[in-house]
Order: C-alpha cells, then structure tokens, then sequence
C-alpha cells in the first residue's frame, strides 16, 4: 500500500497504520478523521482526529458560540469538523464522573493564544447539549464590557446600566440552543417589567424569553431573571445546567465604558456583568461551570500574559477558587500532522512547495500550521508580530517549534521574508 | 521569470566589480556551481541584498512586484499584509466553490491562488501599446510594441487603479482585488475590458505606424 510519508522522522499516524492493515489497493485511508459522531464516546484512542459536527448541531448548540476565522472555515470547507483534544477529553472524563447533588465545579481552560482553548469549550458543549443538558453559552464575555453603544440607566434599580442590545441578541440565541427546555420550565415568582407588562408565576420561561427579545428595554433585566430561575430550578434535579463562559476574566477585569459625564462605569454597575457574577458563583446544585481564559479581547492586560491569576485578578481568582485547571497547549506531532493531512484531503494547500518535505517543514517550524479557527493565506514566510497565517483556514495559533532541533536544519534561517540571503553552504 | 539582477544598473551605487547575491537554496544545496563561480566567491566582493528578496520556497518575483507596484508612502508590511488577505481570500472563495460543486465540475475551478493570480495577469497585459508622437504641429497616438517589464507594469497598475478607483468604497482592498482577479482570469472584469480597448485604438491608429521610427 502506497504511504506517502507527510515529513519523515514524525509519520506517526501513517507508520501506524502502513504496519497495521493489509493492502488494500480500494480502500479510503482517513487516519485524520473518526466517524464517532457523539462526543460522549469520545476517547484517547480518538485523539488527533477529527470528528464531523451535523449541520443541525452546528445550528442549533453553536448559534454564537464558535470562534469566527473557525465558522470562516466551516463555510469554505461546507463541514464543521473539531479536533479531539486532551482537555476536552479531560473535563468530558470529569463532567461525567462528577455528583450533581453537589455544588456545581468550576473548569478553567487556560493557555496562550490561540491554542484551542474555545474549541476546547465548543467540543465539551457539543457533549452536554448531545447528554441534554440545558447549555448557557456566553460565548465572549468581553463584548459585555467594551464598544457598547447604547448604555442605557436601569429601570429597576437605580445604580446600574443595562445593555439592551447585547443582552436581546443573547437570548436570540439562547432561545436557538434552548427551545425544547423553554416549554417545560416554569417561572416560581411574579416578574413585573413596567406598569402594563409582567410575567406571572407558573408561566413557561419561553414567555419570559419573548418579552426579553420583543422589549429590549427591559432584556437585561429578563437576563438576570432566567439566570436567577435556572440556578434555583437546576438544583431540582429535573435537568442538568451548564455554564459556559468564554473570556471570564472580564467579569474581574475593567470596562472601557463611560457614563454621559465621561466618568469611567465599574463592573458592578453594568446588569449582565452582575448576574453573570452571581451564576459563576457555585451556591447552586445540579450542573458545571466550564470556562475558558482569553487574553485576546481583554482590556488592560499584557498580551502575553495567560496564567489565571494573571488574567483573573487577585478578586477573580478567589471567586473562581476552587477551581479545576485544564492547561491548552500547541499542536503535538501527531495532531499537527493529522490537521496537515485534514487540510489537504480539504483542497486546502495549493502551493506545490507546502506538500513537499521541506516546505511542510518550514511551515511547522515557521509556525504557520495553526489550529482549527483562523483563516489564513497560503504563505506567509515574512514574520511580523502578527501570528502567521498560512497554511490553516481558521487558525489563531502558532504551532512553534514542536522538535525544534530537526527543524533548525533547514529552516532557522529561511524564516522572514526580510531575511537576508543565505550566503553560508547549508547541511544537505 | 528569473531575474538575473537584484538590483538596478543605471543608479546603482556599487562599483561594478561587486557580485550579485544569490538567493535561491537549490544553488547551495546541490552541486550545480562550478568551480571557477565558487573561486570567483571567494575573491570578489558581493553586493548587499535587498530588504525585499527572500530564499523562501513560497515566495514568488511577480507577487513581489506587485507588492511594490501596490505599495503606498514604503509601507511595505500593509502592502504584504493585503496582498496575503488577497491570495487567501481567492483561495477561499474558490475552495468553497469547489465543496459545492458537482464532480465534473470540480476539475475545471482552480483553487491555486497563485495560479489564479499569473492567469489574471496575462490576461490583463496588452500585447500592443501606444504612444504620443509629434508630427508637423499635432500629436498623434501612434501604435508601438511593449517590452515585457512594460506590459507586466501596465497589468499591475491597471488592475490597482481599478481597485482603487471603480470601487465601492467601503470594501476592503483584498475583497476588491480578489474580485477582480478572479474576473480577469475568466477574461472578464473591466481591466480586461481597458485592455481590449487599447487594443482597439492601436488597431484604429494603425495608419500612423510608420510615424514611428525606432
């Protein structure tokens, strides 16, 4: 059976399999790719390789929840297809081993940019929505605390802001992800929003969620009443709660938000930031807190800080404390070398030179093979502070040096494309 | 197209005795330099290289050239920058189409965006130019043959121009020059449409040829 080694030294996945099976000259080799669907039945063994999202899952749990270079990526490739990781893998192995009569965990997915730390996210919500679980997806939390254009003065409680656009659009799609749960929840206390509009007790949360979305005024509001029923009725035991919230540590970091007299407004007095606090605290029963770090869209941080306690603060850290740490790193061999080969079974990598030893090669090397969720252009050997964008539809992250000695044969001195010309003999 | 000289002759500042850089690898790598080139080496001193070469596999002249061309005030980075976001902005739209398309279908859409790009570009360079010469008082535009450096300029700056210029305002560069890349090599798009009317006036002023006399 041919095997065409992708770069020699790593062929890993295709060794494994050239000793394994027997030759078949018909037979359709996808070593990159799994067809378990469902998350639940994910394991090690499926590790470094990709499984399909359904269109309709990729509807209804990801209405806003995937990174936007990785729904770039799903439009050009006409499929969603996600990695299986080690710290998905980590928190789906907790999420179902963990005591739902207990309060609920915190999981924090850390790391540098662009690692996989929202796909990460994205492939254990994929597991509760597919277990059934009621999934509450913020999928950035630092939108809620920067270019809002309309702040507008609370109506119910003097000190606060609501942000009427953002939290209508929220419940647009928390209403996608959650429609079949709507119906069967029921309100335990009378919410009155202005004088001719109230919601009464007993009412499905659908009604709570319609006036959310028809009266923006008053969306920031239903948003700290959905949460507030959610957290009593999921200790009940009828349905399991997940809280996701991707970018945490902006609600403990600072907002570039100003009041009409140019004074800058704190955390505590914008609506969504202080229910969202009050759900990430774990008072409540019946569920999981999962949620991921970004450094990206945060506002007054260094870019290369990653750490928790970096990012979330001495007041953030506390709050999360106790929590569970998952570490997201870079590409290992195998998972670099199974998205090589996913991209190019997708008609990804065009230039003649990327499919060749040591064109794959100074792409690793250059950092240029990226995780699944940034776009980018076919070469980009010139540098920049920018993360190199070739090779990957959708990635943010370099996969660096990951054997840097074997690289540095050929490719240290090639990098920029402001380099200066090789004048020395290379090392054949 | 080689390029056997980086830099320029006329006012170049190095004494001629000074050797051109070499910057392909496949040079060093294999056994291709003689023994007399490898003594020249080293004796002889060797001009500095430009910000602007690079040994890359995946870096290619004309793409560099029209970086240049497209530069705006030596802003070099923005200049790559768009010209990255152009190739993969092709490569993505023509990727997507060739997902959807059907089987017979798939092999005629090309998904290399460098080769998309030097397909535009031939069919945006004008095979016959004109120029202004002067007769007995009037000037008439007479029909002359183009040197190759000049109708590979004329395609590039045509096809910026009309980016630039045609355009609705509040796309991006890339978009535009994707879009009208990806029209120039289906010999479509108005840059091909300028080309064919330069055509059309060479050939209509083709009495007044023999005003030319070089």
């Amino acid at each position: 059976m041919q095997v065409r080694s992708v770069h020699s030294g790593s062929g890993l996945q295709l060794q494994a399999v050239a000793m394994e099976t027997e030759p078949h000259p018909a037979k359709n080799l996808s070593v990159f790719r799994t067809t378990e669907a469902d998350p639940a039945r994910h394991s090690e063994q499926h590790a470094a390789q990709y499984y399909t999202l359904s269109p309709t899952h990729l509807r209804t749990v990801f209405p806003h929840g995937l990174p936007p270079r990785f729904q770039m990526q799903v439009k050009t490739f006409n499929e969603g297809c996600v990695m299986v990781r080690p710290p998905a893998l980590e928190i789906i192995s907790h999420l179902k081993k963990a005591d739902y009569s207990k309060p609920a965990l915190h999981y924090l997915l850390y790391g540098a940019t662009g690692c996989g730390k929202t796909m990460s996210l994205c492939h254990v919500l994929h597991y509760c929505s597919t277990q059934g679980w009621l999934v509450l997806h913020i999928p950035d939390a630092h939108l809620w605390v920067k270019n809002c254009k309309e702040l507008l003065p609370s109506s119910s409680r003097p000190s606060r802001f609501d942000q009427p656009v953002q939290a209508s659009q929220w419940l647009q799609n928390f209403k996608v992800t959650n429609d079949h749960f709507l119906s069967k929840i029921k309100t335990t206390r009378r919410y009155v929003w202005t004088k001719r509009e109230r919601t009464e007790e007993g009412r499905p949360l659908a009604e709570l969620v319609e006036q959310g979305v028809n009266r923006v005024k008053s969306s920031s509001d239903v948003v700290g009443a959905l949460l507030r029923e959610l957290r009593l009725q999921a200790g009940q035991g009828d349905f399991r709660l997940a809280v996701a919230v991707d970018g945490v540590n902006a609600a403990w970091g600072k907002t570039s938000l100003k009041k009409e007299d140019k004074s800058a407004v704190l955390l505590e007095e914008l609506t969504l930031i202080h229910n969202m606090r009050k759900m990430l605290n774990n008072d409540w029963c019946g569920g999981a807190i999962i949620t991921a770090l970004s450094q990206t869209g945060s506002l007054y941080t260094s870019r290369l800080s990653y750490l928790p306690q970096e990012l979330l603060g001495q007041e953030g850290f506390d709050k999360m404390d106790p929590f569970v740490p998952v570490p997201v790193s870079n590409y290992t061999e195998k998972e670099f070398e199974s998205c090589y080969l996913y991209y190019m079974d997708r008609n990804w990598l065009q230039h003649p030179n990327s499919k060749c030893e040591s064109g794959s090669r100074l792409e690793k090397r250059q950092g240029q093979v990226q995780e699944n969720s940034t776009g980018a252009g076919q070469w980009c050997p010139g540098a920049g502070r920018k993360p190199q964008r070739s090779l990957t539809p959708g990635c943010t992250r370099n996969v660096a040096s990951v054997s840097g000695l074997k690289m540095l044969l050929l490719g240290h001195y090639l990098m920029h494309a402001f380099n200066t010309v090789m004048l020395l003999q290379l090392v054949p | 197209m080689a390029l056997y000289r980086l830099s320029a002759v006329r006012w170049s500042r190095y004494n001629p005795y000074y050797m051109e850089p070499e910057p392909r690898r496949e040079v060093y790598v294999s056994e291709k330099e003689k023994d007399e080139e490898r003594e020249l080496k080293r004796v002889r001193p060797i001009k500095a290289a430009t910000s602007g070469t690079s040994s890359s596999l995946f870096s290619d002249s004309v793409i560099s050239k029209f970086i240049n061309v497209m530069m705006q005030d030596g802003r070099k980075v923005l200049a790559r920058e768009i010209m990255t976001q152009t190739l993969e902005t092709i490569k993505r739209k023509q990727v997507e189409k060739y997902h959807t398309a059907t089987e017979t279908k798939k092999l005629e859409i090309e998904c290399n965006p460098y080769n998309v790009f030097h397909q535009a570009l031939e069919n945006c360079k004008p095979v016959i130019g004109l120029t202004s010469i002067q007769r007995g008082g009037k000037y008439y535009q007479v029909p002359i043959p183009l040197t190759d450096n000049r109708r590979r300029f004329m395609a590039m700056k045509w096809l910026i121009t009309e980016c630039r210029d045609n355009k609705h305002r509040r796309t991006h560069m890339y978009e535009k020059l994707a879009q009208e890349l990806l029209a120039a090599s289906a010999n479509e798009g108005n840059v091909v449409k300028k080309k064919h009317d330069l055509h059309k006036m060479a050939e209509a002023n083709r009495a007044y040829a023999h005003y030319r006399w070089w």
